[in-house]
Protein backbone atom coordinates (compact mmCIF):
# COMPACT_ATOMS: atom_id res chain seq x y z
CA UNK A 1 0.00 0.00 0.00
CA UNK A 2 1.70 3.15 -0.98
CA UNK A 3 2.05 5.63 1.97
CA UNK A 4 -0.50 8.19 0.99
CA UNK A 5 -2.93 5.58 0.64
CA UNK A 6 -2.09 4.57 4.40
CA UNK A 7 -2.39 8.46 4.97
CA UNK A 8 -6.00 8.65 3.47
CA UNK A 9 -7.20 5.61 5.48
CA UNK A 10 -6.23 7.35 8.52
CA UNK A 11 -7.74 10.61 8.08
CA UNK A 12 -11.25 8.66 7.21
CA UNK A 13 -10.66 5.97 10.78
CA UNK A 14 -9.97 9.27 12.56
CA UNK A 15 -13.59 10.55 10.91
CA UNK A 16 -15.39 7.51 12.39
CA UNK A 17 -15.29 5.17 9.04
CA UNK A 18 -15.07 1.99 9.96
CA UNK A 19 -14.58 0.92 6.27
CA UNK A 20 -11.18 2.77 6.41
CA UNK A 21 -10.23 1.12 9.81
CA UNK A 22 -10.74 -2.29 8.47
CA UNK A 23 -8.37 -2.04 5.80
CA UNK A 24 -5.83 -0.75 8.08
CA UNK A 25 -6.47 -3.76 9.95
CA UNK A 26 -6.33 -6.15 6.63
CA UNK A 27 -3.09 -3.92 5.89
CA UNK A 28 -1.28 -4.22 9.47
CA UNK A 29 -2.02 -7.06 11.33
CA UNK A 30 0.17 -9.22 9.91
CA UNK A 31 3.05 -6.75 10.65
CA UNK A 32 1.94 -6.29 14.44
CA UNK A 33 1.82 -10.17 14.58
CA UNK A 34 5.06 -10.98 13.37
CA UNK A 35 6.45 -8.53 15.68
CA UNK A 36 4.93 -10.19 18.70
CA UNK A 37 6.46 -13.36 17.43
CA UNK A 38 9.85 -12.27 16.52
CA UNK A 39 9.86 -10.90 20.46
CA UNK A 40 8.82 -14.58 20.89
CA UNK A 41 5.42 -14.00 22.81
CA UNK A 42 3.59 -17.04 22.91
CA UNK A 43 0.18 -17.17 21.07
CA UNK A 44 -2.04 -16.03 24.09
CA UNK A 45 0.58 -12.78 24.95
CA UNK A 46 0.62 -12.11 21.44
CA UNK A 47 -3.28 -11.67 21.27
CA UNK A 48 -2.95 -9.37 24.06
CA UNK A 49 -0.53 -7.16 22.70
CA UNK A 50 -2.18 -7.00 19.22
CA UNK A 51 -5.35 -6.23 20.62
CA UNK A 52 -3.56 -3.11 23.46
CA UNK A 53 -1.79 -2.03 20.10
CA UNK A 54 -4.65 -1.83 18.02
CA UNK A 55 -6.37 0.06 20.68
CA UNK A 56 -4.40 2.33 21.14
CA UNK A 57 -4.23 3.30 17.64
CA UNK A 58 -7.79 3.72 17.36
CA UNK A 59 -6.84 6.41 20.25
CA UNK A 60 -4.41 7.94 19.19
CA UNK A 61 -5.76 7.83 15.49
CA UNK A 62 -6.87 11.32 15.69
CA UNK A 63 -3.66 13.28 16.22
CA UNK A 64 -0.70 11.00 14.37
CA UNK A 65 2.25 13.18 13.52
CA UNK A 66 2.81 11.39 10.13
CA UNK A 67 -0.13 9.61 8.94
CA UNK A 68 0.88 8.13 6.32
CA UNK A 69 3.74 6.11 8.34
CA UNK A 70 1.02 4.50 10.91
CA UNK A 71 2.85 1.43 9.74
CA UNK A 72 5.85 2.73 11.56
CA UNK A 73 3.88 4.09 14.12
CA UNK A 74 2.11 0.62 14.87
CA UNK A 75 5.30 -0.84 14.43
CA UNK A 76 6.66 1.16 17.32
CA UNK A 77 3.69 1.14 19.62
CA UNK A 78 3.56 -3.04 19.16
CA UNK A 79 7.25 -3.11 19.77
CA UNK A 80 6.72 -1.21 22.86
CA UNK A 81 3.90 -3.36 23.90
CA UNK A 82 6.13 -6.42 23.73
CA UNK A 83 8.85 -5.42 26.11
CA UNK A 84 6.08 -4.72 28.37
CA UNK A 85 4.94 -8.23 28.17
CA UNK A 86 7.98 -9.83 28.77
CA UNK A 87 8.95 -7.59 31.76
CA UNK A 88 5.32 -8.11 33.12
CA UNK A 89 6.05 -11.71 32.93
CA UNK A 90 9.43 -12.19 32.94
CA UNK A 91 9.17 -15.47 31.78
CA UNK A 92 11.54 -17.02 29.07
CA UNK A 93 9.70 -18.30 26.27
CA UNK A 94 11.37 -21.98 24.89
CA UNK A 95 13.04 -21.25 21.17
CA UNK A 96 10.75 -24.08 20.45
CA UNK A 97 7.78 -22.01 20.59
CA UNK A 98 9.14 -20.43 17.09
CA UNK A 99 9.22 -23.69 15.36
CA UNK A 100 5.82 -25.14 16.37
CA UNK A 101 4.20 -26.25 13.38
CA UNK A 102 0.41 -26.16 15.01
CA UNK A 103 -1.61 -24.15 13.44
CA UNK A 104 -5.17 -24.20 13.16
CA UNK A 105 -6.91 -27.40 11.78
CA UNK A 106 -10.36 -27.20 9.70
CA UNK A 107 -12.55 -28.99 12.17
CA UNK A 108 -14.42 -30.56 8.91
CA UNK A 109 -13.40 -34.09 7.63
CA UNK A 110 -11.34 -33.98 4.02
CA UNK A 111 -13.05 -34.15 1.47
CA UNK A 112 -11.80 -36.03 -1.55
CA UNK A 113 -10.69 -32.92 -3.78
CA UNK A 114 -8.52 -32.15 -0.30
CA UNK A 115 -7.47 -36.07 -0.67
CA UNK A 116 -6.16 -35.77 -4.42
CA UNK A 117 -4.37 -32.33 -3.35
CA UNK A 118 -2.66 -34.19 -0.32
CA UNK A 119 0.73 -35.28 -2.22
CA UNK A 120 1.51 -31.89 -3.32
CA UNK A 121 0.24 -30.11 -0.32
CA UNK A 122 3.11 -32.05 1.49
CA UNK A 123 5.30 -31.55 -0.35
CA UNK A 124 5.25 -27.72 0.14
CA UNK A 125 4.24 -28.08 3.43
CA UNK A 126 7.60 -30.24 4.20
CA UNK A 127 9.57 -26.99 2.09
CA UNK A 128 7.64 -24.87 4.32
CA UNK A 129 8.48 -26.38 7.62
CA UNK A 130 12.31 -27.26 6.66
CA UNK A 131 12.55 -23.23 5.94
CA UNK A 132 10.32 -22.16 9.33
CA UNK A 133 12.69 -24.56 11.06
CA UNK A 134 15.81 -23.16 9.41
CA UNK A 135 15.12 -19.52 10.36
CA UNK A 136 14.75 -21.01 14.12
CA UNK A 137 18.49 -21.37 14.06
CA UNK A 138 19.28 -18.52 13.11
CA UNK A 139 21.08 -15.89 15.35
CA UNK A 140 18.65 -13.87 17.19
CA UNK A 141 18.99 -10.21 15.06
CA UNK A 142 18.63 -12.50 11.48
CA UNK A 143 15.97 -14.61 13.47
CA UNK A 144 13.50 -11.39 14.59
CA UNK A 145 14.36 -9.09 11.35
CA UNK A 146 13.37 -12.21 9.25
CA UNK A 147 10.19 -12.80 11.02
CA UNK A 148 9.59 -9.25 10.60
CA UNK A 149 10.55 -9.06 7.54
CA UNK A 150 8.04 -12.15 6.26
CA UNK A 151 4.95 -10.71 7.28
CA UNK A 152 2.39 -10.51 5.23
CA UNK A 153 1.71 -7.82 2.97
CA UNK A 154 5.18 -7.26 3.19
CA UNK A 155 6.11 -4.47 5.33
CA UNK A 156 8.50 -1.11 4.73
CA UNK A 157 12.27 -1.77 5.50
CA UNK A 158 11.07 1.75 7.94
CA UNK A 159 8.32 -0.46 9.48
CA UNK A 160 10.78 -3.20 9.62
CA UNK A 161 13.44 -0.84 11.53
CA UNK A 162 10.60 1.07 14.03
CA UNK A 163 9.65 -2.87 14.54
CA UNK A 164 13.36 -3.17 15.85
CA UNK A 165 14.72 0.13 17.00
CA UNK A 166 17.00 -0.29 13.94
CA UNK A 167 18.06 2.55 11.82
CA UNK A 168 15.74 2.05 8.52
CA UNK A 169 19.94 2.46 6.11
CA UNK A 170 20.62 -1.14 8.35
CA UNK A 171 17.95 -3.09 7.16
CA UNK A 172 18.92 -4.07 3.30
CA UNK A 173 22.30 -5.02 4.31
CA UNK A 174 21.10 -7.06 7.38
CA UNK A 175 18.21 -8.50 5.14
CA UNK A 176 21.28 -9.69 2.72
CA UNK A 177 23.13 -10.71 4.91
CA UNK A 178 20.36 -12.80 7.26
CA UNK A 179 19.04 -14.26 3.73
CA UNK A 180 22.42 -15.88 2.86
CA UNK A 181 22.84 -17.30 6.58
CA UNK A 182 19.61 -19.23 5.73
CA UNK A 183 20.87 -20.29 2.57
CA UNK A 184 24.00 -21.61 4.67
CA UNK A 185 21.42 -23.09 7.27
CA UNK A 186 19.31 -25.08 4.60
CA UNK A 187 22.63 -26.00 2.55
CA UNK A 188 24.13 -27.42 6.25
CA UNK A 189 20.83 -29.53 5.96
CA UNK A 190 21.24 -32.12 3.06
CA UNK B 1 20.05 -0.34 -4.32
CA UNK B 2 21.12 -4.23 -5.82
CA UNK B 3 18.28 -6.97 -5.18
CA UNK B 4 19.73 -10.11 -5.87
CA UNK B 5 16.42 -11.58 -7.41
CA UNK B 6 17.62 -15.30 -5.18
CA UNK B 7 16.92 -12.78 -2.47
CA UNK B 8 13.53 -11.84 -3.29
CA UNK B 9 12.80 -15.52 -4.35
CA UNK B 10 13.43 -16.64 -1.03
CA UNK B 11 12.21 -14.25 0.85
CA UNK B 12 8.67 -15.01 -0.64
CA UNK B 13 9.06 -18.57 0.06
CA UNK B 14 9.29 -17.60 3.69
CA UNK B 15 6.85 -15.09 3.43
CA UNK B 16 4.34 -17.87 2.05
CA UNK B 17 5.96 -20.45 4.42
CA UNK B 18 4.91 -17.87 7.54
CA UNK B 19 1.58 -17.35 5.84
CA UNK B 20 1.05 -20.90 6.16
CA UNK B 21 2.50 -22.23 9.14
CA UNK B 22 2.19 -19.12 11.39
CA UNK B 23 -0.77 -17.38 10.14
CA UNK B 24 -2.89 -14.31 12.12
CA UNK B 25 -5.91 -15.80 13.82
CA UNK B 26 -8.81 -14.96 12.86
CA UNK B 27 -10.20 -13.91 16.48
CA UNK B 28 -7.31 -11.26 16.45
CA UNK B 29 -7.79 -10.14 13.49
CA UNK B 30 -11.63 -9.40 14.77
CA UNK B 31 -10.27 -8.28 18.02
CA UNK B 32 -8.56 -5.59 15.66
CA UNK B 33 -11.62 -4.66 13.90
CA UNK B 34 -13.31 -4.09 17.17
CA UNK B 35 -10.96 -1.89 18.45
CA UNK B 36 -12.28 0.87 16.51
CA UNK B 37 -15.32 0.48 18.67
CA UNK B 38 -13.48 1.36 21.59
CA UNK B 39 -12.24 5.05 19.68
CA UNK B 40 -13.72 8.03 22.41
CA UNK B 41 -12.91 10.73 20.36
CA UNK B 42 -14.31 13.62 22.44
CA UNK B 43 -12.49 12.69 25.46
CA UNK B 44 -9.22 14.45 26.22
CA UNK B 45 -6.18 11.52 26.30
CA UNK B 46 -4.29 10.96 29.44
CA UNK B 47 -0.96 9.85 28.25
CA UNK B 48 1.15 7.12 30.62
CA UNK B 49 4.14 8.95 32.06
CA UNK B 50 5.14 7.16 34.83
CA UNK B 51 5.36 2.99 34.74
CA UNK B 52 7.22 1.35 38.15
CA UNK B 53 7.47 -1.90 35.44
CA UNK B 54 9.44 0.38 33.25
CA UNK B 55 11.32 1.90 36.34
CA UNK B 56 14.67 -0.02 36.92
CA UNK B 57 14.50 1.24 40.70
CA UNK B 58 11.03 -0.12 41.43
CA UNK B 59 11.81 -3.89 39.41
CA UNK B 60 12.19 -5.37 42.58
CA UNK B 61 8.61 -4.42 44.22
CA UNK B 62 7.61 -5.39 40.58
CA UNK B 63 9.01 -9.07 41.27
CA UNK B 64 7.14 -9.20 44.66
CA UNK B 65 4.57 -11.70 45.27
CA UNK B 66 2.06 -8.90 45.83
CA UNK B 67 2.95 -8.27 42.38
CA UNK B 68 2.43 -4.63 42.67
CA UNK B 69 2.65 -1.84 39.75
CA UNK B 70 2.34 1.64 39.40
CA UNK B 71 1.26 4.00 36.88
CA UNK B 72 0.14 6.88 36.24
CA UNK B 73 -1.40 9.14 33.42
CA UNK B 74 -1.26 13.25 32.76
CA UNK B 75 -3.04 15.83 31.12
CA UNK B 76 -2.31 19.40 31.69
CA UNK B 77 -5.63 19.31 34.17
CA UNK B 78 -5.36 16.12 35.79
CA UNK B 79 -3.37 13.37 37.18
CA UNK B 80 -4.51 9.71 37.28
CA UNK B 81 -2.46 7.40 39.26
CA UNK B 82 -3.62 3.86 39.65
CA UNK B 83 -2.08 1.06 41.50
CA UNK B 84 -2.42 -2.54 39.97
CA UNK B 85 -2.04 -5.43 41.84
CA UNK B 86 -2.21 -8.85 40.61
CA UNK B 87 -4.97 -11.22 42.46
CA UNK B 88 -4.57 -14.68 40.76
CA UNK B 89 -5.58 -14.57 36.90
CA UNK B 90 -7.48 -11.25 37.36
CA UNK B 91 -6.38 -7.67 38.57
CA UNK B 92 -7.25 -4.98 41.57
CA UNK B 93 -7.04 -1.44 41.10
CA UNK B 94 -7.19 1.56 43.26
CA UNK B 95 -7.00 5.06 41.69
CA UNK B 96 -6.24 8.62 42.57
CA UNK B 97 -7.16 11.60 40.76
CA UNK B 98 -5.21 15.06 41.35
CA UNK B 99 -6.39 17.61 41.76
CA UNK B 100 -8.74 15.53 44.38
CA UNK B 101 -12.36 15.73 42.90
CA UNK B 102 -15.08 13.87 42.99
CA UNK B 103 -15.98 11.87 39.52
CA UNK B 104 -17.16 9.24 37.73
CA UNK B 105 -15.00 6.47 36.49
CA UNK B 106 -15.88 3.70 33.71
CA UNK B 107 -12.95 1.13 33.22
CA UNK B 108 -12.76 0.09 29.89
CA UNK B 109 -11.42 -3.58 29.57
CA UNK B 110 -11.28 -6.85 27.90
CA UNK B 111 -14.96 -8.78 29.29
CA UNK B 112 -17.12 -4.66 29.01
CA UNK B 113 -16.93 -1.78 31.29
CA UNK B 114 -17.04 -1.46 34.79
CA UNK B 115 -18.24 1.53 36.47
CA UNK B 116 -17.04 3.31 39.56
CA UNK B 117 -16.94 6.66 41.46
CA UNK B 118 -14.16 8.39 43.09
CA UNK B 119 -15.06 9.95 46.45
CA UNK B 120 -13.92 13.76 47.49
CA UNK B 121 -10.54 12.85 47.26
CA UNK B 122 -10.22 11.37 44.25
CA UNK B 123 -10.01 7.73 45.31
CA UNK B 124 -11.13 4.96 43.47
CA UNK B 125 -10.69 1.14 43.29
CA UNK B 126 -12.11 -2.01 41.50
CA UNK B 127 -11.29 -5.72 41.78
CA UNK B 128 -11.19 -9.00 39.69
CA UNK B 129 -10.40 -7.19 36.71
CA UNK B 130 -9.05 -8.99 33.74
CA UNK B 131 -6.00 -9.22 32.96
CA UNK B 132 -5.54 -7.52 29.69
CA UNK B 133 -6.02 -3.80 28.01
CA UNK B 134 -7.25 -1.03 29.86
CA UNK B 135 -8.51 2.33 29.82
CA UNK B 136 -10.24 4.44 32.49
CA UNK B 137 -12.30 7.09 31.53
CA UNK B 138 -12.77 9.66 34.38
CA UNK B 139 -15.78 12.48 33.98
CA UNK B 140 -15.20 14.90 37.22
CA UNK B 141 -18.57 15.15 38.40
CA UNK B 142 -18.90 19.27 38.94
CA UNK B 143 -19.17 19.03 34.82
CA UNK B 144 -15.90 21.17 34.83
CA UNK B 145 -13.36 20.85 31.77
CA UNK B 146 -12.32 18.87 30.08
CA UNK B 147 -15.69 16.85 30.23
CA UNK B 148 -13.79 12.96 30.52
CA UNK B 149 -10.45 12.10 30.31
CA UNK B 150 -9.57 8.68 28.90
CA UNK B 151 -6.20 7.08 29.71
CA UNK B 152 -3.80 5.28 27.45
CA UNK B 153 -4.77 2.05 27.01
CA UNK B 154 -2.34 -0.72 29.22
CA UNK B 155 -2.03 -4.37 29.57
CA UNK B 156 -2.20 -4.83 33.19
Amino acid sequence: MADDDAGKLVGAAAGGDKEAWRTLVQRFSGLVWSITRAYHLSRADAADVSQTTWLRLAEHIGTIDNPDRVGAWLATAARRECLQNIRANARAVPTDDMTRLDHPTREDNPTEDEVLRAESEREQGLRAKALWQAVARLPLRCRQLLTILIASPPPSYAEVAAALDLPVGSIGPTRARCLQRLRQELAGCI
Amino acid sequence: MSDAPDDSALEQELRLAAARLDPVPPEVVAAAVDAFSWRDADAELAELVFDSLLDADQATLVRGSAGRRLVSFKTPGLTVDVEVTSAGPGRDIMGQISPPQRASVHIRHGAGIARTDADELGRFAAAALQAGPMSLRVSAAGGGTPAAVITDWLAI
